[in-house]
């Protein structure tokens, strides 16, 4: 009861404490970042080169309008970026069955080991950016699609995989053991008492996994695998500024189409 | 039954040759070899075992480096500042339930917000780059409009689920535009916003490690020197600390939203 005796002055006490903790953290936060304001923003930036509104409205300006010739030209790549999301996810999905498999607390086969094992997989693909990856598998694979594919798998590998293995961890028990005790053995158990279990949160990561993936499929390109990234890359260096507007304009109709799919599909699956 | 087990079969058999086919078109499409495929992952090992392997850790320790993280750091919370703010707005004007007015601001804010979201990150800072020029402010515009279209969504949706009969009472008794919002929607969202700025921060963090690849500053300015030298010890040195500081921003985000989520129990 003793929360309740406080006195008036104490909690006054308390009270004017709190508020000077908080305005000092208010204080010092404000000042960090005027203080970075001031070192990234107006130190680093070179202000002549902008010059002034109308320099940076001129730069706009060249953006105005589309470039109706290379249109034709983007069907290949923008059908080209679709695959490739399309099929760095099914890789995705595929790679990480295993590292779920290991990555789940309660059928990791070989404890804390594996478990920790898959873990880290996981950590490590979710916190190399796909640009990274891409750059790697170039290096590795060589240009074209191939790298993007990979790079996208490796990218979705540990975000499927955390879900999956969450989804697993979190499955109903009592089908489980039933299907053990009635002498089922571990793939028994894996193929009629759990995947039934995850599927639907499965299907629903992957669709929503596969929306991500045409967002990253289309800057694949700026690092040497394929796609509309390519073509934006290219419209750049040629400064055809409307060529990058129409390269841009495809690639949010790619992605709104994805996104309207992957809305629609995942309304008819849940 | 066993029929219907025999057609299943079948059918699943079919079906499964359509999918084998189908992706065999899509690697004929695009071009890919399947040699080259299958020893895409043998290559990926041994790309890792001959150049990258012997980390040159010494070279993220020095001090151009270590400010340069200093630099994406600050980028980072820059960028997710000035979104947020931004976000907030085209959330509640993007919000169906609450937004002022249905037939000018809801589509105006729906749009940008999509707009936003669809435009990866590093496309936003190479098109900053090219009006503002290289250095750190591109990136922070680049960050700006990657919190706009991700914050603005989750935040958006957010929104859409207040509880409405609060809103209209609040509504009913006369208050106007910002009452309803203070008193009536903010305390229901207070702590989705935290936590949902807190993830917004983690990603952003994330996305501004490699933005400095396309002519924005930090840490990415460093990985395309390298990468450009073909000096794959330094290389696998930055990605590296990339790694550590992602994983150890991922610890921080889950402890605050933790934290938070504890105090508001």
């Amino acid at each position: 009861m003793s929360g309740y005796n406080l006195r008036a002055e104490d909690y006054t006490k308390q009270n004017f404490s709190k508020i000077l903790k908080k305005i000092i953290f208010y204080t010092v936060a404000i000042l960090v970042i005027f203080l970075s304001v001031y070192f990234i923003i107006i130190l680093d930036t070179d202000w002549h080169r902008i010059g002034s509104g109308e320099g940076i409205l001129k730069q706009l300006s060249y953006f105005v309008g589309l470039d109706f010739k290379i249109m034709p030209y983007l069907i290949k790549p923008a059908f080209e970026t679709f695959l490739m999301a399309c099929l760095g996810t099914m890789l995705g999905l595929i790679m990480s069955l295993p590292v779920a498999w290991l990555g789940a607390k309660n059928v990791t086969p070989l404890g804390l080991a594996s478990f920790s094992f898959a873990r880290m997989l996981m950590t490590i693909s979710r916190s190399v950016h796909e640009i990274i990856w891409a750059l790697i598998f170039v290096g590795a694979v060589g240009l074209g699609a191939l790298p993007g594919i990979l790079a996208l798998a490796f990218r979705s590998v540990g975000f499927i995989s955390k879900i999956i293995s969450e989804s697993i961890e979190g499955a109903d028990k009592k089908p489980i053991e039933a299907i053990r005790a009635a002498g089922g053995s571990g793939f028994d158990v894996m193929y009629y008492g759990i995947i039934p279990q995850i599927l639907p949160t499965v299907i629903g990561t992957i669709i929503f996994e596969w929306d991500i993936n045409i967002r990253r499929s289309a800057v694949m390109g700026l690092v040497g695998a394929g796609g509309l990234g390519l073509a934006f890359f290219r419209q750049m260096h040629m400064s055809n500024y409307p060529g990058v507007t129409t390269v841009i304009m495809f690639i949010v109709g790619l992605i709104l189409i994805g996104e309207v799919l992957s809305h629609y599909l995942r309304k008819r699956i849940i | 039954m066993e029929q219907i087990y025999k057609r299943n079969n079948a059918k699943n058999f079919i079906l499964l040759s359509l999918f084998f086919f189908i992706i065999y078109l899509c690697f004929l499409y695009l071009g890919i070899d399947f040699q080259r495929f299958f020893s895409a992952l043998g290559n990926f090992g041994k790309l890792i075992a001959n150049r990258y392997y012997p980390v040159d850790i010494p070279y993220a320790l020095e001090p151009g480096y270590l400010s340069s993280i200093l630099d994406s750091i600050q980028m980072g919370y820059l960028g997710l500042i000035i979104g947020v703010i931004i976000a907030s707005i085209l959330a509640y004007l993007a919000a169906a339930n609450l937004t002022p007015s249905k037939r000018i601001g809801y589509p105006v804010g729906k749009f940008l917000i999509i707009f936003a979201r669809s435009i990866h990150e590093t496309i936003w800072t190479i098109l900053f780059v090219t009006i503002v020029g290289f250095g750190m402010l591109a990136g922070t515009m680049a960050l700006t409009m990657y919190c706009i279209g991700f914050f603005g969504k989750l935040f958006s949706e957010e929104l859409e689920n207040v509880d409405m009969k609060l809103v209209d009472t609040i509504r009913s008794n006369g208050a106007n535009e910002f009452q309803v919002f203070a008193y009536g929607v903010w305390p229901q969202v207070k702590t989705a916003f935290t936590g949902i700025l807190i993830y917004t921060w983690d990603v952003c963090f994330r996305a501004s490690t490699i933005i400095g690849f396309f002519g924005a500053g930090g840490m990415g300015w460093y990985l395309k020197r390298n990468v450009l030298q073909l000096e794959y010890a330094r290389t696998s040195a930055i990605i590296l600390s990339i790694i550590v500081l992602v994983i150890f921003s991922e610890a921080l985000s889950a402890y605050m939203r933790d934290k938070i989520y504890k105090e508001t129990q």
